[in-house]
């Protein structure tokens, strides 16, 4: 048997909500809900005044006003919230040996074999005391043996607290909790779950694994394994980009191909111009749609290493072209592009590649120096709201809209 | 019927058309040589319905015959023969024997009308060009053709005849080679695109020292030379206008021994990313640095040549792949690289020739350095 790992799961606590307090105290202590203010929107975030009311993130807004029409709404801005991720982001990285950044609100810490020195728990106190003192934004967190557990304990732990589940001791930790509790269990294995009669940890815990497999196939064992308390994912400290994508959900669904087409040019060009800064091409496209009954479609195109505008733009409205085949109106058009690697675009001989590299270069250029809506294809002009951020900087995505707690 | 052949001059023909036989045909009767014996001669063909090549040599033989033999079964049995006369028979319902000293053997052919026949070829041009003229010019145009589906016209070799020379070119949108010869004419001026495969057979078949016969119409050509005959269907569609895109001036002139550049481009390219073979050349005074980088790796190499060079200082990519394909292609010392701006197509030709009548220029796309 090898050292005892020790594992520390990080969360900020309302995190959206609570930078929002910093910015603006009058704030404090009222219900805020943070998210898209159309009715399509979602909940991203809310206060747990808030949560009082029996609203959640993911709840469309719509509903959330109805539940708690006096709670404050405020839109959100990514930027802000950026910041003061990174802010933490930096003082996690200035103490712990090995952390993992998840999302913009959540870390997973290695500290094992802090022990012989400082003591797991007292260390990790004191971290998140430095963060709190620092940054003025709460945190959570637990420590355990395994990803899992921690990440589980931090949702128990939570508001503002901490929490050492001792070894050994995983399983009865977990045994009376809800199986939503498990990270992977999502509505759907709830419902299936639920049907079979199973609630609660200590159910799964006593099941045998085959009869899990039986029903949920590979998920099964994986899910037995993480309500025993079992998980053996290391930390990992940089998660390289397999894929960059966006995608954009109407305010109200559409058939207006032309609108559409504008958009899927523009986020083409956007993709392909992150793509050229990172100094990357992709060989593989994809592009989605959802239809209003949420018949969700995609296809993608395997081609040569690119990263030019001209040889993605057109893949991507001739995919749109074969995948819109009902007449029912569109809710969402997305684009991804993976089978990223380092290298650059490989001219051809037979179209005007010389031309049309010396403009990407000196577009790239403008962008760099003035942003990236300072210059754009026409036809891309009215797609004012489609993600525009650098892929490349080693954060994990930013979510927004339909965030799982 | 019966007739009597060398065991091993029957495998040395049949091994020359064996090529042309494919794992996957469309049709069953093509896993089967044809036999065809009249007049004490035995030709045999090959057939996947695109290329077709047949082969012809003296057997002792009284009678006629047409029969499909099982392609296989025969080539295995024939390696495996020492050399001695062998005796075949066949029955009329298609029953093969092969008698030799230690035994005999069986199998079952086909009717020999059920062959697909060869396409009647008329309307044709002919022309007669030297062995070595079609072997250096499909050895030195073969690699650069393209594997693109969506593009068949580039799979293929696109050969011009015209009163002055004959050219062969090759493409696939990336490279470009461009071979042409003036010590070989035709009366009037004429193209077509041959597939590959009847250009990797030609390959390994033409040796060199003999006169090709070959006959073209618009969907058809024939190469006749010694007793074999290749026919193959020819690629339909317009080539690229090549000539539009290769550059009529490139400044900057480097010049570098080629085996040098060669086995640095080898090296530093061991370094280079794995699927994009990217290296990096940088031309500065009379020194040639070359080098590649690998990020996901922290994998990097750096070398450096003396060259001469006559130009501006000059930072380009390449694609590690296609420069040594090029270098490996081309025979002499040293090689020349002409270039204009590191987003144009770079040229590479031989510093000097041995002979006269062959022009070879190759032309490589650059990969677009990031230069912000």
């Amino acid at each position: 048997m090898g050292i005892k790992r020790a594992i520390v799961h990080m969360d900020l606590d309302t995190f959206f909500v609570s930078c929002e307090r910093l910015l603006d105290s009058r704030l404090n202590n009222k219900p805020i809900l943070i998210g898209g203010t159309s009715d399509r929107g979602v909940v991203a975030s809310c206060s747990y005044e808030a949560r009082k009311f029996g609203i959640h993130s993911a709840m469309p807004m719509k509903m959330a006003k109805e539940r708690c029409p006096e709670a404050i709404i405020i839109k959100g801005n990514s930027g802000t919230y950026s910041k003061y991720s990174k802010l933490v982001t930096d003082i996690i990285a200035d103490s712990a040996p090995i952390f993992e950044k998840t999302s913009v609100d959540e870390f997973f810490l290695d500290v094992s074999g802090m022990d012989q020195f400082f003591g797991c728990m007292k260390y990790t106190q004191e971290l998140r005391h430095r963060i709190m003192r620092e940054s003025g934004l709460p945190i959570s967190f637990a420590l355990s043996e395994n990803k899992t557990v921690s990440k589980i304990g931090t949702g128990e732990a939570k508001p503002n607290n901490a929490l050492q589940i001792d070894y050994g001791t995983e399983k009865q930790f977990l045994a009376p909790l809800s199986i939503r509790k498990i990270p992977s269990v999502g509505l759907k294995t709830y419902q299936t779950l639920c049907s079979l009669g199973i609630k609660h940890i200590h159910t799964l815990q006593d099941m045998p694994v085959e009869l899990l497999e039986h029903t949920l196939g590979k998920m099964g064992s994986s899910i037995w394994k993480k309500a025993n308390g079992i998980d053996h994912q290391p930390v990992v400290q940089y998660n390289e980009r397999k894929s960059i994508s966006t995608e954009r959900t109407f305010d109200r669904d559409t058939i207006d191909i032309v609108k559409m087409r504008g958009i899927l040019s523009a986020m083409g060009e956007n993709l392909a111009y992150q793509l050229r800064r990172a100094g990357k091409v992709c060989a593989c496209v994809t592009v989605k749609i959802r239809y209003s009954d949420f018949q969700t479609k995609t296809l993608q195109k395997h081609i040569p290493y690119t990263a030019a505008d001209h040889e993605i733009i057109p893949l991507v409205l001739e995919l749109f072209e074969r995948l819109y085949d009902r007449r029912v109106l569109i809710r969402l058009i997305g684009i991804r592009l993976s089978h990223l690697v380092n290298g650059s675009f490989q001219m051809n001989l037979f179209t005007d590649d010389s031309k049309l590299t010396d403009l990407y270069q000196a577009m790239d250029k403008i962008r760099n120096q003035f942003g990236d809506r300072i210059i754009m294809r026409a036809a891309g002009l009215e797609a004012r709201t489609i993600g525009r951020t650098n892929p490349f900087n080693g954060e994990p995505p930013m979510l927004l809209a339909n965030r799982r707690v | 019927m019966n007739f009597v052949v060398s065991s091993s001059t029957l495998l040395k023909h049949l091994q020359t058309i064996s090529g042309v036989l494919t794992t996957s045909n469309s049709l069953a009767i093509l896993d089967n040589f044809l036999f065809h014996i009249s007049d004490g001669m035995l030709n045999v063909s090959a057939s996947d319905l695109e290329t077709t090549m047949n082969t012809s040599l003296a057997v002792e033989a009284k009678d006629s015959a047409k029969i499909c033999v099982p392609a296989k079964l025969l080539l295995d049995v024939l390696k495996n023969l020492p050399d001695q006369p062998l005796t075949f028979s066949f029955e009329d319902n298609f029953s093969i024997e092969i008698s030799y000293t230690n035994g005999k053997s069986k199998m079952v052919g086909f009717n020999g009308d059920d062959f697909p026949k060869l396409p009647q070829v008329e309307n044709t041009t002919s022309i007669i060009v030297k062995g070595e003229i079609i072997s250096s010019a499909i050895n030195k145009t073969l690699f650069a053709t393209g594997t693109d589906d969506l593009r068949p016209v580039m799979s293929g070799v696109f050969c011009q005849f015209s009163p002055e020379y004959i050219v062969f070119v090759a493409t696939d949108a990336h490279k470009l080679v461009r071979y042409r010869r003036t010590d070989s004419q035709a009366t009037g001026s004429s193209s077509f695109i041959l597939p590959k495969k009847a250009l990797n057979l030609l390959k390994t078949t033409v040796k060199g020292d003999e006169k090709v016969k070959l006959e073209y119409n618009d969907s058809n050509a024939i190469f006749t030379f010694n007793e074999i005959v290749l026919t193959c269907r020819l690629i339909d569609g317009k080539y690229p206008n090549y000539e539009a895109v290769i550059p009529k001036e490139n400044p900057n002139v480097l010049t570098v021994d080629r085996l040098s550049f060669l086995s640095s481009l080898k090296r530093v390219s061991i370094f280079s990313n794995k699927t994009t073979h990217q290296v990096k050349l940088k031309i500065t005074g009379s020194e040639l640095a070359i080098s590649a980088e690998d990020l996901d790796f922290n994998n990097e190499a750096n070398e450096r040549l003396t060259c001469s060079y006559d130009g501006e200082d000059m930072e380009i990519g390449f694609n590690s792949r296609f420069l040594l394909e090029m270098l490996n292609n081309l025979e002499t010392e040293e090689i020349k690289l002409l270039m204009s701006q590191p987003n144009r197509a770079g040229i590479i030709v031989p510093a000097d020739t041995d002979n006269e009548n062959e022009d070879i220029l190759m032309l490589v796309m650059p990969v677009v350095i990031n230069r912000n």
